[in-house]
């Protein structure tokens, strides 16, 4: 197990994070920190509570119990737009994209530029905005105009990381942000995520699935099984091997779990 | 050969391809009529046009300036109504309870100027408590989740009912809108002799001028709301939040707008417009019944005007400016065949079959226009 690391280089820091909805427990004990410019991997079967943790860190949620640091302070996010000022923003898993709205819409939503002092909006400022964007992180679309419902997925997901992006945050949490993609987009995302991670202004919080992916893209991993982090290694120092083995052992357990409760129902 | 074209409205959507300079003219022309059949409210505009140039051509007293008058009340009410009722039926919801307002609305003005208030007071509070029931919807839609159907269905029986309480069910005067007559001597030149004969002038104040009683006060306040509303749903945040609630609700939620003011504000809009509406009327009409199964009519006449405008009641799209055109339908439909003289009982039967026929219309060339085909 990795030492925990010194506050001075953490930017975010989970504490005792708890949360559950009605009878079910999504996070049960959650410690996590997060250091300045790395880019954490978090793997976890579906449903150990990824996208529940990652949906308190942006906002979006509360927990019921634990506490966060940012930058050393506690941090109480009351909204996603809070926590965006604060400098953390989020590709969630669903996207949040809105169809009929069009692609620099969806890129500027809820950070529309609006002209003074009649609060309309520069949909020319934003649109000129959206190209430089997208062109900067090799996202080519030929028209920004055309409501997104059009786009294929791929270009759906682009869209929801250039939002991300747009808001100049220096922590991003990014929830499956390969899912709809075809190899060639997902290797163009992670390309930016190495660049991002290049620049050292940004750290990331990445959830994914594959473990390749991870050991390609993430400094460091962080495994959640059952609403507890139950591995925190440098992806140096594992494995496909060792992470696999964990994955497996979790089935083995959670299979012999239901073979004593189905024996403990029959006798 | 023009496949490109000739399969039709995914084309025409991506705009200028490679062949474009190579189309002959009547290509273009055919495009441009694409175009414009798929743009929003482009149906129902041509619907209007065909409707209005029918009832010209086979009816004299139709394109003439008497009737245009006559055209109006039947219109611009259900216009103001459309555009508040557009805001929310992009969002999902339906606001019902816009029959209530506006039979609450001018009984509760003429109360409160019973009770010793000045008009614009009277007025002002009487509107304040129309944003009030918009609250009151808004808060137990959005915060205790009660669907809107139910929640404004519950709010046009409550006040439909405390309107025939508060006025006992008698019809009233509206406040401000009494028109007095005076007589005057006006000159006559008659075989070269200049002669006084008494004549009646009717004179009504400003303000039943202002609200709804000058000829075009109710054109104007429906050309202005819909102008307004219609700049605030294309260009504003608000309006491109209320896009994004009815579009994707969880998502815009995700992405931090604030999906319950939104649709507070949008229930407010719904019953202030509808509160205007109903003292527009009451003084045009210089009284006022306690008319429930009438307000229900107009309520129902307002949703069609938007659905017919080509919004839909699924919510995440529509149009302001095609809430006014499904209103001058509704009203052109209406005028044009009481001209025509068709009995009183056929009037609905034609409204309904207008309505269903706009919808068919509407539901297909917004299939077009997404791009998901005609099959």
């Amino acid at each position: 197990m990795v030492a925990p690391a010194s506050a001075s280089d953490d930017v975010l820091q989970v504490e005792h994070m708890a949360k559950r909805f009605g009878p079910v427990i999504a996070l049960r004990d959650i410690n996590l920190h997060l250091r300045k410019g790395e880019v954490l991997g978090l793997l976890g079967d579906n449903g150990a509570g990824k996208s529940t943790l990652i949906k308190i860190i942006c906002g979006f949620q509360k927990q019921d119990g634990g506490q966060m640091l940012l930058h050393g302070e506690p941090y109480e996010p009351r909204s996603v737009d809070q926590a965006r000022s604060l400098g953390i923003d989020v590709v969630y898993q669903d996207l949040a994209l809105i169809d009929e709205l069009s692609v620099y819409h969806n890129l500027f939503l809820r950070r529309e530029r609006v002209y003074e002092p009649v609060p309309l909006l520069d949909n020319r400022a934003m649109r000129r905005e959206a190209r430089r964007v997208l062109d900067e992180i090799g996202i080519h679309l030929p028209r920004l105009d055309v409501p997104v419902a059009r786009l294929s997925g791929g270009q759906r997901q682009a869209i929801a990381v250039a939002r991300a992006l747009i808001s100049n945050a220096d922590i991003l949490l990014l929830d499956e942000p390969l899912a709809a993609m075809g190899a060639k987009e997902g290797a163009q995302i992670l390309d930016l995520v190495a660049r991002l991670k290049a620049e050292g202004r940004v750290s990331i919080v990445m959830i994914l699935h594959n473990y390749t992916q991870v050991l390609i893209a993430a400094d460091r991993v962080n495994l959640i099984q059952d609403g507890v982090i139950t591995l925190d290694k440098p992806t140096a120092e594992t494995s496909i091997e060792e992470l696999n083995d964990i994955v497996v052992n979790e089935y083995r357990r959670a299979r012999e779990e239901l073979a004593r409760a189905a024996a403990a129902g029959a006798g | 050969m023009e496949s490109t074209a000739a399969s039709g409205p995914p084309a025409t959507a991506e705009g200028g391809g490679p062949g474009t300079t190579t189309r002959a003219p009547a290509s273009i022309a055919l495009d441009l009529v694409k175009r414009f059949l798929t743009l929003r409210e482009g149906s129902i505009i041509v619907v209007t046009i065909l409707l209005g140039a029918y009832f010209a051509a086979s009816n004299g007293t139709f394109f003439t300036t008497a009737n245009f008058k006559t055209l109006l009340p039947y219109f611009a009410p259900f216009a103001i109504l459309g555009a508040g009722e557009v805001f929310l039926m992009i969002n999902g919801e339906i606001d019902l309870s816009i029959g209530g307002v506006y039979l609450f609305a001018p009984f509760l003005f003429y109360q409160l100027n019973n009770g010793g208030f000045p008009l614009v007071p009277s007025l002002i509070v009487a509107i304040i408590a129309c944003m009030l029931v918009g609250v009151a919807n808004g808060v137990l839609t959005a915060v205790l989740g009660v669907t809107s159907f139910v929640t404004t269905l519950g709010m046009l029986f409550s006040l439909e009912g405390l309107t025939l309480i508060i006025s006992h069910a008698a019809p009233v005067l509206t406040p401000g809108a009494q028109i007095s007559s005076h007589t005057v001597n006006v000159a006559h030149i008659v075989n070269g002799h200049k002669i006084f004969l008494p004549q009646t002038v009717n004179h009504i104040g400003t303000f039943a001028e202002i609200f709804g009683g000058g000829t075009y006060s109710e054109l104007i306040w429906a050309l202005v709301v819909v102008a307004i509303l219609q700049v605030v749903l294309v260009w504003t945040r608000w309006g491109r939040y209320t896009v994004a609630v009815g579009s994707n609700r969880l998502g815009a939620a995700e992405a931090g707008v604030r999906v319950r003011l939104i649709l507070i504000r949008n229930f407010v809009l719904c019953s202030t417009l509808a509160g205007v509406v109903g003292v527009l009327e009451a003084v045009r009409a210089t009284s006022v019944q306690p008319d429930t199964a009438g307000a229900n009519s107009i309520l129902f006449d307002g949703i069609s005007a938007a659905v017919i405008g080509g919004t839909l009641l699924q919510g995440g799209s529509g149009t302001v400016v095609g809430a006014l055109i499904g209103a001058l339908f509704l009203g052109i439909l209406h005028d044009g065949l009481v001209l025509q003289g068709v009995n009183a009982n056929y009037l609905d039967f034609y409204l309904g079959l207008a309505i269903l026929l706009a919808m068919v219309v509407n539901t297909y060339v917004g299939r077009v226009r997404r791009g998901s085909g005609v099959g």
